[in-house]
């Protein structure tokens, strides 16, 4: 690829959207069974909230009858699910901003910088994704609670960004290598060290690329359930995922009322995700190009 | 770039402030009478959750300068917090013991206090002996049982009215019987939530307590020894049922309790005849009712006897459920055990449970009709072994589990069974 | 290739071809300034890479050493392990043909879900391509399946899927009762469920992917192409696909250890118990089974070990021979760094 398109290029593109027509018709029938497929599941699930766990026996794949609001209004109502969302909110922005500042300025070192230990530290960093949470959460309890973060969210919030990482530098170490060496010189030239090359051009040149692993970040601690259940102690601190336990009794499980609140837990997420949605694909352009 | 040193300044800041948010956590006592306890238990909800904070006011109530803090667990998720608290050393003082090899695990650490002599008189004579040996290990007891959950067939009086069944089973012939009625009606004969396999082995070790005689089942969690003909008599016993057909279509993947779609939620909506299970069937079938009621027609009779089995037709089995002290937890935590042992609170347990409580004064006054079965079988039993895999430790009854699925599912056979907790036996 | 060309520019600071470049404008210094610029390179390093490695180390690294260490013990999971055993839990894991068959059926799984999302994504990431509206909400709907805790998507699956649930229920209402099947149970079709599902997730992720790659590849190349009479399909083959390939690539990367990480959507719809009948355990179910619910961690922190032996070797041979030119090899790289060619 010898035409090292300079990850602005995306925005040079931008004004022609505002002359988007309509496409064919082909492509609006695939997207519609796409999106059918993807959705029908989920649909299955939001209307699952509307029903009572003896209609969802007796009638698998019927539609709610009678519709049932109690199971969404109490879930709305109770002060615990927005507490709740409030601490996965704080955990997820604090997750998703370590993880990007971490990963960025050590993928910045892995991409351009020539040093004799480069090749180990990126496999160190692809290593980590190699082994299963679950079997390593004793051990990791072990080590924050030997820090003293037991109980806090920051001790959610420091393992999470570690194990964020390796998809992060993933990601962002053939991105930054794609930045032209021109830019480079140029900034030297000008005077500037490789300190300042990084904070004054990377950093705004790679937001695209910030952005998109900033929301896979922040998703992945939306989501995130082993590690907030073993480290938080407090109802007051627990995090969305484990509001799940309120719905589970020591026997049994109100599912109708979990489908209800997972649909619900669901919603920041998506709007978090839409609103960044144009700038993902963009950030994902520099990844690609070699 | 000075808005980078800024930004990582607040890093540090806000990391600092979050490190400062730490939830309170207990110690126990320091000099002077004031005393901070930890309490978890696994009701997350409902009537549990309020009978356990009702519980531990009264007691602060009553013991100036003790404090108690509760945390509720999701009941899937104790055991690994358990085993967390074990390792790090940070015990909680009060906990949900299940006993039987999980409980003699953490005895093995050294995690758990011995209340052989801190057990009230009061509570002694009102529990009697027998409950406590699901909490016994190498002869001390280790925990206080709150609750009894034997094991028995719940059925739906108005489908076996239906399908034309006079009174209930005694014998497997009539459980058979039974069973075809059931088909004819209509309905499926017997729910079963295979998915999470101890429902489905369940029906074995209900065999080999009929087949095996009382010094064989009392024994075996010491000798470990499966040589013995009833084992694989229980196996067949299971093999031969299971050939009838009578459980309900996609048994292998319906869950057990989990909510709707389940092997309960079958019953509590007429869909099944019948279903083996524990005492806490009750209340969780009365959540999957249409009208989330207790189910009104639900009966109970205990398993049938065996042709030709070594054991008593009127053992029974079943769990216990139970509250252990940590080892460095302060001493007013077996007078907490012992005040949650008393009349009083446990006929509040049983009311807020929906289910038997272990002191016997209390249960003279259940009221449940469709617990009353399960009393009555339960005091005229002529012995109470509790739930195989719970008394054999979880490596073997988690190969026992496995081995009875894969016999279910087509792929195993009753040697089957043998061989694999023989082998899991020998792995130790 | 840019990638040689921006390692060629750090090289120029810490020379090691001080002759080369002596006469040419470089703006470094030479000479008896190389230690302090080698030593400051090393400062930032440090300064840059030192947090994320910090924090990587000490709350990944560190635990997935001790929990490999258990792997030598017997181990009942409280208390500190006592019982050493060696290599005996993993003599057990390999002569295990359970666990054999797990490991068929994660392999099944890679090969499977390569095949079945990387065309169906790279097709539908071409039909979106277009600059059409209602570009951004299609974008936005297939890719909520992602976004859907792991949990809830096995809950509701389960639901749909089983016996008495809602698909058989929807065949039998409209009348195609002879389509019933058992698909979960079967173990004829429940790893083709599985899949299903698996694709179901992640199709969305593997199109938005696409859909970036694609917005590189330059308009003017298909202009030429078109203004040469190419056909559609032709200009996907011979312009697309090319362009496309690091993008198929790295999404590769991520889809295979995703696929021998494979855990949650079948632990909560198969049950640890039934995966194994229906032939859809795979290396972390079979972990957790023996692992975490017979109470023998060591054992099932040596199956992890296992696991994870397996991903790096798969991980490594991927990066030799199929990532190579793309990335300069990530974790074969460090021979091949250091002999650059200078690009002109």
């Amino acid at each position: 690829m010898t035409t090292s398109i300079l990850p602005a290029r995306p925005a040079l593109r931008r004004p022609n959207r505002r002359v988007a027509a309509w496409g064919s018709p082909v492509v609006y029938l695939c997207s519609i069974v796409l999106i059918a497929i993807c959705m029908g599941p989920v649909i299955y699930i939001i209307l699952g909230g509307f029903r009572t766990n003896s209609q969802i026996t007796t009638s698998p794949s019927g539609f709610p009858s009678p519709w049932v609001a109690t199971n969404y209004l109490e879930v709305l109502a109770s002060g615990s699910f927005w507490q709740t969302m409030g601490n996965s909110a704080v955990v997820g922005i604090a997750t998703a901003v370590g993880v990007v500042a971490l990963g960025l300025m050590a993928s910045f070192v892995l991409a351009r910088y020539e040093f004799v230990g480069n090749g180990a530290m990126y496999a160190l960093f692809a290593a980590g994704l190699m082994f299963p949470v679950t079997v390593a959460i004793t051990p990791l309890y072990l080590l924050v609670r030997n820090l003293g973060l037991t109980n806090t969210l920051a001790g959610v919030i420091l393992p999470q960004i570690a194990f964020a990482l390796p998809v992060t530098i993933i990601i962002l170490v053939p991105f930054l290598r794609a930045i032209p060496v021109e830019l480079e010189e140029a900034a030297a030239i000008d005077g500037a060290s490789r300190l300042g090359f990084f904070f004054r051009m990377v950093v705004p040149l790679s937001l695209p690329g910030v952005i998109t692993t900033g929301i896979l970040a922040f998703v992945g601690s939306w989501n995130g359930y082993m590690l907030p259940l073993f480290i938080l102690n407090d109802p007051n601190l627990y995090t969305l995922p484990l509001g799940v336990q309120n719905f589970s009794s020591q026997y049994s499980v109100d599912t109708a009322r979990v489908m209800a609140f997972t649909a619900l837990s669901t919603v920041p997420a998506l709007v978090f995700f839409s609103i960044f949605e144009r700038r993902i694909v963009g950030g994902l352009t520099g990844a690609i190009k070699g | 770039m000075k808005s980078r040193t800024v930004l990582t300044l607040a890093a540090i800041a806000g990391v600092t402030a979050l490190v400062g948010c730490s939830g309170a956590q207990g110690d126990p006592a320091a000099s002077g009478g004031e005393v901070t306890m930890t309490f978890w238990h696994n009701s997350t909800t409902g009537d549990g959750k309020a009978y356990w904070e009702d519980r531990v006011a009264a007691f602060e109530a009553a013991n100036e300068g003790v404090t108690i803090e509760i945390q509720s667990i999701q009941n899937e998720d104790m055991d690994g917090r358990l085993q967390t608290a074990v390792n790090s050393g940070d015990m909680p003082d009060i906990f949900m013991a299940r006993g039987g090899g999980k409980l003699a695990d953490i005895v093995g650490a050294g995690a758990v206090r011995d209340l052989t002599d801190l057990i009230s008189e009061d509570v002694s004579s009102d529990y009697g002996e027998g409950v406590f040996s699901a909490f016994t290990v190498e002869g001390a007891i280790y925990g206080m049982p709150v609750a009894v959950l034997p094991g028995g067939i719940f059925y739906s009086e108005d489908l076996f009215a239906d399908a034309g069944i006079d009174g209930t089973p005694t014998t497997m012939s009539e459980l058979d019987d039974a069973v075809g009625a059931l088909e004819q009606s209509g309905v499926e004969p017997i729910a079963l939530g295979g998915m999470a396999a101890w429902p489905a082995a369940h029906w074995y070790y209900f065999f080999a307590l009929r087949e095996c005689s009382q010094e064989v089942m009392e024994s075996i969690a010491s000798t470990l020894d499966f040589s013995d003909a009833c084992w694989l008599a229980a196996g067949e016993d299971l093999a031969g049922l299971a050939a009838t057909e009578p459980f309900n279509e996609g048994f292998l993947t319906t869950a057990a309790q989990e909510g709707a779609g389940s092997s309960a939620g079958l019953i509590a909506n007429h869909q099944a005849g019948m279903e083996l299970m524990g005492g806490w069937n009750v209340g969780v079938i009365g959540g999957l009712t249409p009208d989330q009621q207790p189910l009104p027609d639900l009966g109970w009779f205990p398993f049938p006897e065996v042709e030709g089995g070594a054991g008593s037709p009127s053992a029974m089995m079943g769990g216990v459920d139970g509250y252990s002290c940590a080892n460095d937890a302060p001493t007013a935590c077996e007078a907490f055990l012992n005040f949650i042992a008393s009349p009083e609170s446990q006929a509040g347990y049983a009311e807020a449970f929906d289910t038997i409580p272990a002191s016997s004064e209390a249960q003279t006054a259940v009221e449940d009709p469709a617990l009353e079965p399960l009393v009555a079988a339960y005091e005229s039993a002529d012995y109470v072994v509790v739930w195989l895999d719970t008394l054999l430790g979880q490596n073997i009854g988690n190969s026992l589990n496995t081995a009875v699925v894969e016999l279910l599912a087509g792929n195993g056979t009753p040697q089957g069974i043998v061989d694999a907790v023989t082998t899991a036996a020998q792995r130790g | 290739m840019s990638t040689a060309a921006a390692s060629v520019a750090p090289v120029r600071q810490g020379s090691a071809e001080p002759e080369v470049d002596a006469q040419a404008s470089a703006p470094a210094p030479r000479g008896p300034r190389r230690g302090r610029t080698d030593w400051r390179k090393r400062a930032e390093i440090l300064l840059l890479a030192g947090p994320a490695v910090g924090v990587f180390v000490f709350f990944v690294i560190v635990p997935v050493l001790m929990a490999a260490f258990y792997g030598f013990f017997r181990w009942n999971g409280f208390g500190a392990p006592t019982d050493f055993v060696g290599l005996q839990n993993y003599v057990t894991i390999l002569g295990d043909s359970t666990f054999r068959d797990a490991v068929a059926h994660n392999l099944f799984i890679v090969v499977a879900s390569l095949a079945l999302q990387g065309p169906l994504a790279v097709l539908f990431a071409l039909l979106l391509n277009q600059r059409i509206r209602g570009r951004s909400i299609i974008r936005v709907l297939i890719f909520v399946p992602y976004v859907i805790s792991e949990v809830v998507v096995g809950t509701g699956w389960s639901l749909m899927l089983q016996d008495r649930g809602a698909v058989n229920d929807l065949l039998s209402s409209v009348g195609l009762d002879a389509l019933r099947n058992s698909w979960i149970a079967d173990p004829q079709i429940a790893l083709w469920t599985l899949m299903v599902i698996i694709t179901w997730k992640y199709i969305g992720f593997a199109v938005i992917l696409m859909l970036a790659g694609l917005q590189s590849i330059p308009d003017e190349l298909y202009e030429a192409a078109s203004i040469d009479g190419a056909s559609f399909w032709q200009m996907q083959r011979s312009i697309t696909l090319p362009l496309l390939g690091p993008t198929i690539r790295i999404w590769a990367f991520l889809s295979i250890i995703g696929s021998l990480q494979l855990f949650d959507l079948v632990n909560i719809i198969w049950g640890q118990y039934v995966s194994a009948t229906a032939g859809t355990s795979t290396m972390a179910t079979y972990m957790y089974l023996n692992g975490h619910m017979a109470g023998s961690y060591g054992y099932g922190n040596a199956v992890a070990v296992v696991l994870f032996i397996i991903s790096l070797a798969i991980a490594l041979g991927y990066q030799r021979f199929v990532l190579r030119r793309d990335t300069e090899g990530a974790l074969t790289g460090m021979a091949g760094s250091s002999t650059k060619e200078p690009r002109p």
